[in-house]
């Protein structure tokens, strides 16, 4: 009795441990999948009429997280880089840098989420995006999406 | 922000009345049920969190916004703020749409044959391949290769389907590409929406070897297809392809980026060909500026300055070729 009793409790300690792994991997994977709605849903039409860039540049923030992109924008050439966060995780800020790490934009104070620019000449920049800290009791997590666009 | 937005999200898993009910019920139970109970919890709580929209309140728009606000968002899994670093390369439309401000002229010998996909049997000769192609459609569309265009877009579908993710690339996206293939504006927008969906799959599906080695191939071929015709190419199309020396240092953090396997690796070992050929090309970093123009744009001037001889572009060639004739052999 006693054997099958420790049996049943082992069996259902496995169950919960396993039940409870498929569950992160389940979370994981569908959050994933909820971030790409998200961002064709909310993020996408707002580059308008600049050609996307193809790159996936999305993940699941918290509050108090930071981004970075780091690519290269194309001389003589306009983008829209635009910074789509869900609204749960509040106002993020971004800012550019040049290649040397100088500031060249911050979001800061402006209402809008995204900056329209022309480069002149060929350079590489990063984009680097804070989520604001939360005091909340309980902490969301939400989808952030680095997006740029090109025209012209 | 729109405040109802956030006022759905902030109200989610938040149900007092709902959690107070929970509670009486669990009061209620025998203990020996208890653990079944409790192994259901998670799938429960999975599928309970969210606000259900108020009756009187809108009906079937309240829901498609609940369901909108439901999309990217849960409570968080983790309390450690972390730094998330992207590495972006250009896009194949991207380099395309410079090649052809640049002057270049449409070569369809340069292309890759269509009818070598079926040699590719490997996931890595069909991820490297796949970026190929891609390089190679972008091409044609922008070149308004209407007939190429579909014929290359249904190629990267045989790929596609190689590598587990033939949905992407569907019969009806491959039907929507042929009404539109006289619209190059459509076209191009069929493409990038393609590719984006395939790098945001292959990161759900964890396959980052496969995205790296796509990203890779279409960089590769995006070069190649530049530098097929040097000795009569203008400066402006020179100093592209010199440039491109930036986009590549982006492609290598790309790379690395991912967790390191055997093809990776290969492919990280064949570039450093080109990244040495690139070092003949000398880059200057200068501060840049932001100024805003007459008509209100923001215009950021400054930044590297990009020097380069003849000799340096023939070697990037050589060994972009080399590189680009090895994998899709």
């Amino acid at each position: 009795m006693n054997v099958s009793s420790n049996a049943m409790t082992a069996i259902k300690k496995f169950s919960l441990a396993a039940f409870s792994l498929l569950m992160v991997l389940f979370s994981a994977t569908d959050a994933d999948a909820q971030c790409r709605t998200f961002t064709k849903k909310r993020c996408l039409p707002q580059l308008e009429d600049y050609v996307q860039n193809d790159n996936y540049n999305t993940a699941v923030l918290i509050p108090g997280d930071e981004a970075e992109l780091e690519l290269t924008f194309f001389g003589d050439r306009a983008y829209r880089l635009l910074v789509c966060g869900h609204p749960v995780l509040g106002d993020l800020t971004f800012q550019v840098l040049d290649s040397r790490g100088n500031g060249i934009y911050d979001s800061t104070d402006k209402e809008s989420n995204h900056f329209d620019f022309r480069v002149a000449n060929t350079q590489q920049m990063t984009v680097r995006v804070q989520v604001p800290s939360s005091d909340a009791v309980i902490e969301h997590e939400g989808c952030v999406s680095i997006m740029v666009g090109s025209k012209g | 922000m729109p405040a109802r937005e956030r006022r759905g999200a902030e109200s989610i898993c938040s149900n007092n009345e709902s959690e107070y009910s929970m509670r009486r019920v669990f009061d209620r139970l025998k203990p020996g049920r208890s653990a079944s109970i409790l192994m259901a919890l998670p799938l429960f709580l999975l599928f309970s969190c969210g606000e259900a929209p108020q009756s009187g309140d809108g009906g079937a728009e309240a829901a498609q916004t609940v369901e909108m606000e439901a999309d990217g968002m849960m409570p968080a899994r983790r309390q450690k703020a972390f730094k998330k670093i992207f590495h972006a390369v250009p896009s194949p439309i991207e380099t395309a749409l410079l090649l052809e401000r640049s002057g270049i002229r449409f070569d369809p010998e340069a292309l890759n044959p269509i009818d070598k996909a079926l040699g590719y049997s490997t996931t890595a000769a069909q991820a490297v391949n796949l970026g190929i192609y891609a390089g190679d459609l972008s091409y044609s569309v922008i070149f308004n290769q209407n007939q190429k265009s579909v014929d290359y877009l249904n190629t990267c579908r045989r790929l596609c389907d190689g590598l587990g993710v033939g949905d992407i690339i569907d019969g009806d996206l491959i039907e929507r590409a042929d009404n539109n293939r006289e619209v190059r504006d459509s076209l191009v927008h069929i493409v990038t929406e393609t590719f984006y969906d395939l790098n945001a799959r292959f990161r759900e599906n964890g396959m980052e070897e496969v995205s790296g080695l796509m990203a890779a191939g279409g960089w590769i071929e995006g070069v190649y297809l530049g530098t097929r015709n040097l000795s009569a190419s203008n400066e402006d199309l020179k100093l592209r392809i010199a440039e491109q020396k930036m986009t590549l240092d982006n492609l290598l953090g790309l790379i690395d980026s991912y967790p390191p396997t055997e093809e990776l690796t290969k492919m990280k070992t064949a570039l450093s060909e080109v990244e040495a050929a690139y070092a003949n090309v000398k880059i200057q970093q200068n501060a840049a500026a932001a100024t805003a123009a007459e008509d209100g744009t923001v215009v950021i001037s400054g930044g590297p300055d990009v020097r380069y001889d003849d000799n340096a572009l023939a070697d990037i060639a050589r060994s972009v070729a080399q590189i680009r004739n090895l994998y899709a052999q």
